[in-house]
């Protein structure tokens, strides 16, 4: 019997293996804040992910001829090592990339940092973060000068008395999460902001709040004509913003130009919605004698080219209002994937080293050398996001060979036709993985590596909390964890850097490494956290109990002050035109996370949701002469997918839905768009031009 | 060209169209070539002339209504512009030369004062005290303090200013007449039909319409205004008096350095004056060869057509002045409507679809040409009017029937449910687990006979929980089922209705 948390989300349920009567290792929920109890289908079936039957147990090479033969883990990583210095040799240290993911645990996520900046010593390396919490995060630190998803625990949201909750379909995404918002929906208080009438937007049928369905691409717009009204009503908390931000000004001046009714003609939303959900947020507000609200975005939202500027956006209309720091209110991202947050924090980003200190700071490069135990200088510098360095692969100046962990570029990545071709064109793919998915198909080696109950670990919620994996299986035999395998190469590449394989030496390791940073790890411990401590970092010190709430005094800025930032909506990269007239948004399925190279496999989950569909409106149905489950096709200038029709009029009849889990002909990041926030780097997954048509 | 080799742009009018070109200069001109000077009479900084009707509603803050001063170019306020010396290439300010290499005209219009007995003095007297016209702050802030003191407001005009200045003046509890010389409200906008279910609409509120009639005097005593006197001879008593009857465009600097001016000042689709290449015009100053602008929207879009002119070189498309079906969004308190693009009387040979409730002071109407929405009229309806104005002009929207687009049509799905009883097999009643009614009244027949077993067996409500009451009517239903059940048939037939010859 092992008590653990859920290898998917970020909500990070807490989960129970143990075998059941029949003797099979099964999940069941334990009580636990974020889940009070509950666990969805994908958690219920988790441990059959330890049972799928193309498992991965030895490595293996591709051969001339394109299929894979299994070699000796000694024949694997010799060879590896042998390209890749080849490659340096040849090309320079960057001709060698590593790509991470926000699923790892902070011991591999931190492992993988240092092994790309002490061993391989390339300055490219970033991560698929960068595809779901990169504007977030750019956003937070800029306003609040830290990124923690939530900076207060999610169980605050009960006594909320208005939540804004934009681009976020959490009650498919993490459905316990759901119960949190119970105490709003009473108030009449939940505003779902969504072009969907997804489940979440459903939460707030029955009077338990309203669902505005926006224009895709437009919640900038509209959160700027929300601090509008919140301006010009004077329903501010001036005493707060004059005490605790600097900026309003700029801020105030930028909104003047947003007044409701040219927000409407841009939006969609009336000017009459804008302003009563404008007044019931600011009398939830603590500075109107409310019992709190939140603003909360989710991938919606921040999946643009001004995904930046939309988070900063909703921030300035908290801040407008008094919330971040202010009792039972706050600003929040929701994060996505299971180590989203921790993931972000410890080196896997492109500029950044552990403990979220940046690369380019020389205190900050010194202190982590310190702890590596090598020459500051030794360290490259900042690398590109996600996307550029996509871009490069392949290039005369860019990368020749690729690391992959805990991604699945092929099906997850935008434009992902043209990011596949890339990853072909390589001349060295290692893709560790546990199961053969749409990636690791591509690999030249494919090494084998341990899952979720076979590992021990750390894992960072999206309330900043951090939680333990803890193992309850030996791995396959043959297989090993991704700690071993960079150790392994370490050697080969004849580093004299430690890279230990026990993940609590590694976490040790890490707590030194991000001790003083703005994500500071420094006083949890495993022996802290199997006593049942609740630690949400920043907790610097053994004896210090860890921050749930942030910002109660001040916020992380030089000068403890919130930074207001004026912003400008910039629109569609890709907007409607005569020969792409309909927009696209992709989403999440319940069944299914991420891009499936996990849930896909699970029998239960796969007979839930077997396979990709696009959902539009009976009046586009109507016009494009679709009637009931036909084929459709969906092209972008980029490409297009096809999968089946599914007409519904909870969506906007100018917009046509996918789920993005799947893979072929059905993968729908054929179609998105790869142009990214000039900020951030994360790419407008959420909005792009289509055509769609009857597949013939 | 000057000395350091950047190029100076002097802009006259610090207004919305002003600024907007200063911040088009400064986007377009990557290379910093440029030095954009904005020149402002008023002391105030630049602000929000479309809100100015929220102040008088006092639905706004003052400080609400400040716009961003653009980046990457000098503001200076207070700053009259005397004279243009053209051959010198320079504006005076307070005697100051300020050498230019482009010169850009923005300097809107101010309202329009009928010359009417009471109201004849020379353009450069005072108007009577109670009387206003509404083009900047101080007027606004003028007329929200004479609200103070008022019983019976005139506004003068029913364009879209004065219904606002109307419902504005109504919400801080003055009684308001609006005369206008047409015979319905927004005859620039509306058709009859909908101007005259306007009128309805804001004589609910309290305000009295008099159309066809013209402004023939203004009385005051100690002057100070006691009322109008119509044309047709009618006197309304009014102790403040809003003239919102047009705009004239501010030509003064240009007639008097000589450009050629008519109506605005006159410029050719490059937006320069045709006399001084050197000289353009754009806003409400403007008379290009489609008009003059009279709304912020083509405004806006000149600013940008002749910053990247300047800028780049580009040759853009002539701006076009859309005089008739430009879109009107009207800020009025109590009063939703939404006109653009075509009506039924501009339709030509579109297709046009009526739904007229005069009840509800409700009249909706699109105008579709092929696949586009070219034209609609929302009154009293808020939220499919902005639904249908971000379809407007957009390719491919219209439905195969059009009559789809009077009825709202996004987030419209069925909400599924139904009483544990009626609803069917299929319908999920666990979502987290993917349960439905189905597999819980199976897992029953299994054995499974209390919420607890059911829970246990399907792992209905074990995710979020929403469903906890759903599964326990089920199961109530169930248990009163099965009763029947026992005391008579066998279990399926009370559950499952009993078709006939199937």
């Amino acid at each position: 019997m092992t008590d653990t948390h859920c290898p998917y989300c970020a909500l990070q349920c807490a989960m129970r293996l143990a075998a059941g009567v029949d003797g099979v290792l099964a999940a069941s929920p334990r009580d636990f804040p974020t889940n009070r109890g509950g666990i969805c289908q994908k958690g219920w079936t988790s441990a059959d992910l330890l049972r799928a039957p193309d498992r991965i147990t030895a490595p293996l090479r591709r051969t001339t001829d394109g299929r894979y033969e299994e070699v000796t883990w000694d024949a694997a990583l010799d060879e590896i090592a042998s390209r890749v210095t080849a490659l340096q040799t040849a090309h320079g240290r960057d001709a060698v990339a590593v790509f991470g993911g926000g699923g790892l645990t902070n011991e591999k996520a931190y492992a993988l940092g240092k092994f790309a900046r002490t061993v391989l010593r390339t300055r490219f390396i970033d991560y698929n973060g960068r595809f779901c919490m990169a504007s977030a995060a750019a956003a937070g630190n800029r306003a609040f000068g830290v990124d923690r998803g939530l900076p207060f625990p999610l169980t605050d949201l009960a006594g909320a008395e208005a939540v804004l909750l934009l681009g976020s379909n959490l009650a498919d995404t993490m459905p316990p999460a759901v119960q949190h918002l119970g105490g709003v929906r009473e108030h009449g208080g939940l505003v779902v902001v969504d072009p969907r009438r997804s489940a979440t937007a459903r939460l707030a049928d029955d009077g338990a709040g309203e669902h505005l369905a926006l224009v895709p691409g437009t919640d900038l717009v509209l959160l700027l004509g929300l601090t509008h009204v919140v301006l010009a009503e004077g329903l501010a908390d001036t005493a707060y913003l004059e005490e605790r931000t600097h900026g309003l000004d700029d801020v105030r001046r930028s909104v003047a130009a947003w007044w409701p009714e040219r927000v409407a003609s841009v939006t969609g939303i009336d000017e009459g919605t804008l302003r009563r959900v404008a007044r019931r947020l600011a009398a939830a507000a603590p500075c109107h004698g409310g019992a709190g609200a939140y603003v909360l975005t989710g991938r919606g939202a921040e999946q643009h080219v001004d995904g930046t500027d939309t988070v900063t956006a909703a921030i300035n209309l908290a801040l407008c209002l008094g919330l971040p720091g202010g009792a039972g209110s706050g600003y929040g991202c929701v994060t996505g994937q299971g180590n989203g947050q921790g993931g972000r924090e410890h080196g896997q980003k492109a500029d950044q080293l552990p403990g979220y200190r940046m690369i380019d700071d020389p205190a900050a490069r010194e202190h982590v050398a310190r702890v590596w135990g090598v020459d500051p200088d030794s360290l490259p510098g900042k690398g590109v996001p996600a996307v550029e360095l996509l871009r490069r692969l392949g290039a005369d100046d860019g990368p020749k060979a690729l690391f992959v962990h805990g991604a699945n570029l092929v099906v997850s990545a935008p434009d992902a036709g043209v990011v596949t071709e890339r990853l072909r064109g390589l001349d060295l793919l290692v893709v560790c993985d546990f199961f053969p998915s749409e990636t690791a198909l591509l690999a030249d080696f494919v090494l084998p590596t341990t899952q979720w109950a076979e590992e021990e670990g750390t894992m960072t919620s999206l309330e900043g909390r951090v939680l333990r994996r803890r193992a309850a299986l030996a791995p396959p035999p043959g297989v090993r964890s991704e700690l071993e395998i960079l150790a392994g190469l370490g050697e080969r590449l004849g580093s004299p850097v430690a890279l230990p394989t026990d993940p609590r030496t590694v976490f040790d390791e890490l707590r030194r490494a991000s001790a003083g940073g703005r994500a500071d790890y420094a006083g949890i411990s495993y022996d802290r956290l199997d006593a049942g401590e609740e630690l949400y970092w920043p907790c610097p010190a053994e004896d210090h109990p860890g921050t749930p709430r942030l910002f109660a005094d001040a916020f992380a800025t030089p000068d403890g002050r919130a930074r207001m930032v004026a912003v400008t909506p910039v629109g569609p990269d890709d907007d409607l035109r005569r020969d792409a007239p309909v927009y696209l948004v992709t989403g999440r399925v319940l069944p299914h996370y991420q891009s499936g190279a996990q849930t896909r496999r699970v029998a239960r989950l796969h007979d839930a949701a077997p396979a990709a569909y696009v959902e539009l409106h009976p009046q586009l149905a109507a016009r494009l002469g679709i009637e009931g489950v036909e084929d459709v096709r969906v092209s972008s200038s980029r490409g297009s997918m096809v999968a089946q029709a599914r007409i519904s009029a909870d969506i906007r009849p100018d917009t046509v839905f996918a789920p993005f889990h799947f893979a072929g002909l059905a993968r729908v990041n054929s179609v998105t768009n790869a142009a990214t926030d000039p900020i951030s780097g994360m790419p407008e997954f959420k909005v792009c031009a289509v055509t769609v048509e009857v597949a013939r | 060209m000057n000395g350091e080799g950047s190029i100076r742009v002097v802009v006259v009018g610090a207004g919305m169209v002003g600024i907007r070109f200063a911040e088009e200069v400064a986007r377009a001109d990557r290379a910093g070539r440029f030095e954009v000077l904005v020149l402002g009479e008023e002391e105030y900084e630049p602000y929000n002339r479309i809100l100015l009707t929220e102040l008088v509603a006092g639905r706004a803050e003052l400080a609400s209504l400040a716009l961003a001063r653009p980046a990457g170019a000098t503001v200076r306020l207070g700053a009259r512009v005397e004279r243009i010396d053209r051959e010198a290439r320079a504006v005076c300010v307070d005697d100051e030369p300020v050498p230019y290499d482009h010169l850009v005209l923005a300097t809107g219009a101010r309202g329009r004062v009928l010359r009417v007995p009471g109201l004849d003095a020379g353009p450069d007297e005072p108007l009577p005290g109670g009387v206003f016209v509404l083009r900047s702050v101080d007027d606004a802030r003028g007329i929200s303090a004479a609200a103070l003191n008022s019983r019976r407001a005139v506004v003068v005009g029913g364009g879209p200013l004065g219904v606002e200045a109307a419902c504005g003046l109504r919400l801080r509890g003055v009684d308001v007449d609006v005369v206008s010389f047409a015979g319905h409200l927004l005859d620039r906008d509306l058709d009859p039909e909908p101007g005259r279910l306007l009128a309805e609409a804001v004589s609910d509120l309290g305000i009295a319409f008099h159309g066809d009639a013209a402004l023939a005097a203004l009385t005051h005593d100690d002057r100070h205004v006691r009322g109008v006197v119509l044309d047709d001879g009618r006197t309304l008593a009014a102790d403040l008096v809003v003239l919102a009857c047009g705009a004239v465009p501010e030509t003064a600097l240009a007639t008097a350095a000589g450009l050629e001016v008519a109506h605005g000042v006159v410029v050719g689709d490059d937006l320069a004056t045709t006399r001084d290449p050197a000289i353009h015009a754009i806003g409400d100053c403007a008379q290009t060869p489609s008009g003059v602008a009279g709304l912020v929207a083509p405004g806006w879009e000149q600013a940008r057509a002749l910053a990247r002119r300047l800028v780049d070189g580009e040759a853009a498309d002539p701006v076009a002045v859309v005089l008739d079906g430009a879109a009107m969004r009207l800020k009025a308190a109590g009063v939703s409507l939404v006109a653009a693009g075509r009506k039924a009387s501009t339709a030509g040979g579109a297709r046009v679809l009526t739904m007229s409730d005069p009840y509800a002071r409700r009249y909706v109407e699109v105008v579709v040409d092929g696949d586009a929405l070219v034209g609609m009229t929302c009154l009293g309806a808020p939220e499919l009017a902005s639904s249908l104005s971000v379809q407007l002009g957009r390719p491919s929207v219209v439905p195969l029937d059009p009559l789809q687009l009077l009825a709202p049509s996004a987030g419209q799905g069925d909400t599924a449910a139904g009483s544990p009883t009626t609803m069917p097999g299929g319908t999920t009643v666990c979502r987290c687990n993917g349960v439905t009614k189905r597999d819980l009244v199976a897992a029953w027949d299994g054995g499974a006979c209390s919420v607890d077993a059911l829970a246990t067996t399907t792992r209905a409500t074990t995710g979020c929980g929403g469903c906890t009451s759903l599964v326990r009517g089920i199961a109530d239903w169930l248990q009163v089922s099965d009763a029947d059940a026992d005391a008579s048939q066998s279990r399926s037939a009370t559950r499952e209705p009993v078709v006939k010859g199937a």
